[in-house]
Order: C-alpha cells, then sequence, then structure tokens
C-alpha cells in the first residue's frame, strides 16, 4: 500500500506540470476571463505588494472619497477568485 | 476572445523586457509557470531598480491606457524603500493588474542580485521556486500549501529541508539526511522536532505559519501607517490625475507624494 502523502493541492492543480504549453496557456486565459466576474467584489482589494491589507479609496460621483481604511488580514479577493477555476 | 487574452502576463513580460532585462515575473502569475494551480488574475513583477527600468514600464503602461491605482509612485526614491507601485488597465474583457515592487521581502540583497544575473538569459524571467517560496510567506493562509509544493520542486534536499510545509516529508529527509538537519537547525528551529512524533512535527509547522503570518503583518503595518497620510491625500491627487496619460499622471502622483509619503517607512513599536 502506498504510503500517505501530505497534500497541498488538489490533483487538478497539479495536473498543470502534466499540460503542454498551449493547454497550460489555453487554462490560465480561461480562468482569467471567468475569473473577470469578481471583479466588482474586488475592487478596492490589492493582491500584492504592502497594501494588501488596505480598500483602495474610490472618489464618488460628486468626486467624494468612499471606501478606503483597513480591511481584515486573510480575507483577500484572491481567496474568492479559487470558486470560478478551474472551468474547462 | 481568448485569443486576444492569451498570455497577457507572458506579453507584458516580454514588452517590459524589450531590449533589456528589466522585469522578473512574480508571485501567483510565476507559480502558474512553474506548473501549479492558478489563484490569482492579478500579475506582480520585480523589476529593476534604476530610473530608465521604472520609465519604460511606465511606457508600456501608458501605451495600454493604465491609470495609477493608490500605492507609492513607481519612482526609484520610494522603490528602494520597500514601497509597491499599482496599475491598473482594460485588455478587451480583461481588467488587469500590475504591481511592482524593486525590493521583494524575505529577499537578502546578495539573494536578490543573484537573482537577477540567473534569469538574465531567460525569454520569461520568472522567480524560481525557491524565492518564490521565500515571497509567499505572507499574512495568507492560502499561501502557505503553494510554499509547501514549491518546496518539493526543489532539488537540493538543503532547501527541502528549509522550506518543507509537510511533516512527513521532513521526516523522510531527516533519515535521508539526519547531518543536514543537525547543520540547519540554527536557520530553522522547528527541525528540533523533526525526530518526534508527527503530531509534535504538525503542531511546530503549524506554530511556526503563524509566526511568519504574524511577522508578515507587522511587516505590512509598518507601510499602512507610514501611508496614512497619503492615503488621505489620495483622493485629490486622483481626482488631479483625471484621465491624464500615465506619465503625466506619474509626475503628478511623485510630486504630491514627496514629503506625504516617506521614502522609507520608519519602524513601529511592537
Amino acid at each position: 500500500m502506498k504510503a500517505p502523502q501530505d497534500a497541498f493541492l488538489s490533483e487538478e492543480d497539479l495536473d498543470f506540470r502534466n499540460m503542454t504549453d498551449e493547454e497550460l496557456l489555453a487554462h490560465w486565459d480561461a480562468w482569467l476571463l471567468q475569473a473577470q466576474a469578481t471583479n466588482d467584489q474586488d475592487q478596492d482589494t490589492y493582491t500584492h505588494g504592502v497594501f494588501v491589507t488596505l480598500s483602495e479609496r474610490r472618489p464618488a460621483k460628486g468626486g467624494a472619497a468612499v471606501g478606503g481604511g483597513a480591511r481584515p488580514l486573510d480575507e483577500r479577493g484572491e481567496q474568492r477568485h479559487r470558486g470560478v477555476q478551474r472551468g474547462r | 476572445m481568448l485569443s486576444t487574452a492569451m498570455s497577457i502576463y507572458l506579453d507584458l513580460t516580454r514588452e517590459f523586457n524589450a531590449g533589456a532585462l528589466r522585469a522578473i515575473l512574480s508571485s501567483g502569475q510565476a507559480v502558474v509557470l512553474h506548473g501549479l494551480a492558478v489563484m490569482s488574475k492579478d500579475g506582480d513583477w520585480i523589476l529593476r531598480e534604476t530610473e530608465a527600468a521604472l520609465d519604460h514600464v511606465l511606457g508600456v503602461l501608458e501605451r495600454r491606457g493604465a491609470r495609477y491605482r493608490f500605492g507609492a509612485p513607481l519612482d526609484v526614491r520610494w522603490m528602494r524603500g520597500g514601497w509597491s507601485s499599482h496599475f491598473e488597465f482594460r485588455e478587451g474583457p480583461l481588467r488587469i493588474r500590475t504591481d511592482f515592487v524593486t525590493r521583494p521581502p524575505r529577499l537578502p540583497p546578495d539573494d536578490l542580485a543573484a537573482l537577477w544575473r540567473e534569469q538574465s538569459s531567460r525569454t520569461i524571467p520568472v522567480v524560481d521556486p525557491r524565492r518564490l517560496a521565500e515571497l509567499k510567506k505572507t499574512n495568507r493562509e492560502k499561501d502557505y500549501p503553494i510554499i509547501g509544493e514549491l518546496a518539493r520542486m526543489l532539488e537540493d534536499p538543503r532547501q527541502q529541508i528549509l522550506l518543507s510545509r509537510s511533516a512527513r516529508d521532513l521526516a523522510s529527509q531527516a533519515q535521508a539526511h539526519p547531518e543536514l538537519i543537525r547543520e540547519l537547525i540554527h536557520e530553522r528551529p522547528l527541525l528540533a522536532s523533526v525526530r518526534k512524533s508527527l503530531d509534535v512535527l504538525e503542531a511546530a509547522l503549524d506554530a511556526e505559519r503563524r509566526d511568519l503570518i504574524h511577522a508578515n503583518e507587522r511587516r505590512l503595518r509598518r507601510y499602512v501607517e507610514a501611508a496614512e497620510a497619503w492615503t488621505s491625500r489620495w483622493p485629490s491627487v486622483q481626482s488631479e490625475m483625471g484621465a491624464m496619460p500615465l506619465r503625466q499622471a506619474h509626475a503628478v502622483v511623485a510630486a504630491k507624494a514627496a514629503g506625504v509619503l516617506p521614502f522609507e517607512p520608519p519602524e513601529v513599536s511592537p
């Protein structure tokens, strides 16, 4: 019997390594396209850099700032995107 | 539609590096190139810390119709303080976000210099798995499974031992390379638990992950606190930029940030 191994990612995620470059690019693009569905939800978030705990301030229609301020840690928009990946 | 979107992050990386190496693809999109999960729709690059390199990148983004998001100016004075700059544009059906640093966290200067040397001949420069694992030691839980898989990609057992997130993998390494475990304990204290039960080692891994998360939270807090005045100023800066071409907007951002956003964030008390 095969010894158990700690699993970090799904078999589907790890299957990327078996894709050709063309398959990987096609899947990557398809994922990015589907991930646009969450643009409204993550419009003020950051996924990289030193501002990932902030919401971007956006001017309201009248010019005043709305939003802004610190967001709770570990609630990045990226996490929500996992729900729309793997749409093959 | 897909052909329009095809490999936008690869296209951008090529454009950033046209004629000279200026940008190394990092973070989530680098993870994809290493054959692991797609987890982020934004792009992140490490840039050369020179005025010419940053100006070239601004030019590429200007041609794409990018605008500044809140962040530091893409200017050497702030970049060398570890700040990040953020932009956004539309590409057909896609909202593309591009994030930049020149001093990525947890990469010492000599290691960063070596990364630039190693990537100099690559068509698509990309952060390698070992350094990517260091960059992924963030405050986000979801980055730690990625580190676990990146560690399994490493050929050097020393690096595997330093980065593995698996108790079983570490126990195997301890059997195969006991001398390395002894040697590396001072770099990674949890290795002292590697000969104990898997439960103990797993608890040590959990504790180490929490320590790394909190360390990154402290690092980010320095920047957020140092940016407080700039955060308040941003709506008026944004209004002034309006629909300016990016380089013109950049001049406004840099002028307005001077004296408001410190080049280097001061240390904060614990």
